[in-house]
């Protein structure tokens, strides 16, 4: 026996539901376009954010060397 | 951005020194100054010297971003991904004469090339020595040990999730965040429209959000 799945017509489809997704998809693009811009994005618990944030800043590290200079004593 | 120094005439060199400066303008073009660089990159292909410069010089930034973020660190350093950006820029320059403008803009030629110099680079097994850099002659402005030492290893961590991503998915962030592409130039670079590369890169965040969570978890 084969199951058919019906296509749920537009009229079903809900509008909060699809606002919502497209919200997400916005404020993701926002949080990404200020990543991209080098703009200061607080993370928070999103561990993705931060991880990039890191990556970033890795990557752009303005070191000439890993060798630090500290004053004897 | 920053001016770097111009290597024989044109090619800019790369150095670390040179990307931070550029760290405050990643932007490859805006939608404003789009036609500035198609103007810029047909009188690159023409042989015109300050064009090329000119061209290669908002290019070379993206470039080496992206070369570091898929080569990563060798014992510490980014010699080997700054060498294969610079291989990069060389390969762009040699095959400028021979570039033809069939509509896409000139970045989706340049990380092309880069794409292939970079998988060129991670079959290859051989690493090259590092040179040992010279000591500075002041003191290290930068980041403390503990805090490089962090940024290090959480860099490292973004890297090992990204490399777990499907290719697409690790492409386009790389592009869009790391380079600093914007949507457009992100979806002109990889053939999808700029709704498409939001849709995309909303996935590949919740994927990565998604690993990341895992592995905090396990």
């Amino acid at each position: 026996m084969t199951t058919r799945r019906r296509r749920r017509p537009a009229r079903f489809l809900g509008a909060f539901d699809d606002a919502d997704v497209e919200s997400d998809v916005e404020r993701t693009d926002m949080i990404l376009e200020a990543l991209a811009r080098r703009e200061p994005v607080a993370s928070g618990a999103d561990a993705a954010i931060r991880l990039l944030g890191a990556l970033i800043a890795d990557v752009d590290s303005q070191r000439l060397s890993s060798v630090s200079i500290t004053p004897s004593t | 951005m920053g001016t770097c120094t111009i290597v024989a005439g044109i090619m800019p060199n790369v150095t670390e020194g040179c990307v931070a400066d550029a760290a405050t303008g990643v932007r490859l073009a805006t939608r404003s100054d789009e036609s500035d660089l198609r103007e810029l990159t047909s009188l690159a292909v023409q042989g015109d010297r300050t064009a090329i410069e000119s061209l290669l010089g908002h290019l070379r930034p993206m470039v080496v971003r992206y070369c570091r973020t898929r080569l990563g660190r060798v014992a510490g350093h980014y010699h080997i991904a700054d060498d294969v950006a610079q291989e990069v820029c060389i390969a762009v320059l040699s095959a400028l004469p021979r570039y033809r403008d069939i509509g896409r803009p000139f970045a989706s030629f340049v990380f092309g090339i880069a794409s292939h110099k970079v998988a060129d680079a991670l079959r290859s097994s051989v690493r090259a020595a590092v040179p040992t850099p010279d000591l500075p002659d002041g003191p290290d402005e930068g980041p403390g040990p503990e805090e490089t030492v962090v940024r290090y290893i959480e860099a490292q961590h973004a890297r090992d999730l990204l490399s777990r991503l499907p290719d697409a998915q690790r492409e386009l962030l790389i592009l869009r965040v790391v380079s600093g592409l914007s949507a457009e130039e992100t979806g002109n670079v990889l053939g999808m429209s700029p709704g498409a590369v939001r849709v995309a890169q909303h996935r590949a965040l919740a994927r990565l959000r998604q690993l990341a969570e895992l592995e905090s978890i396990a």
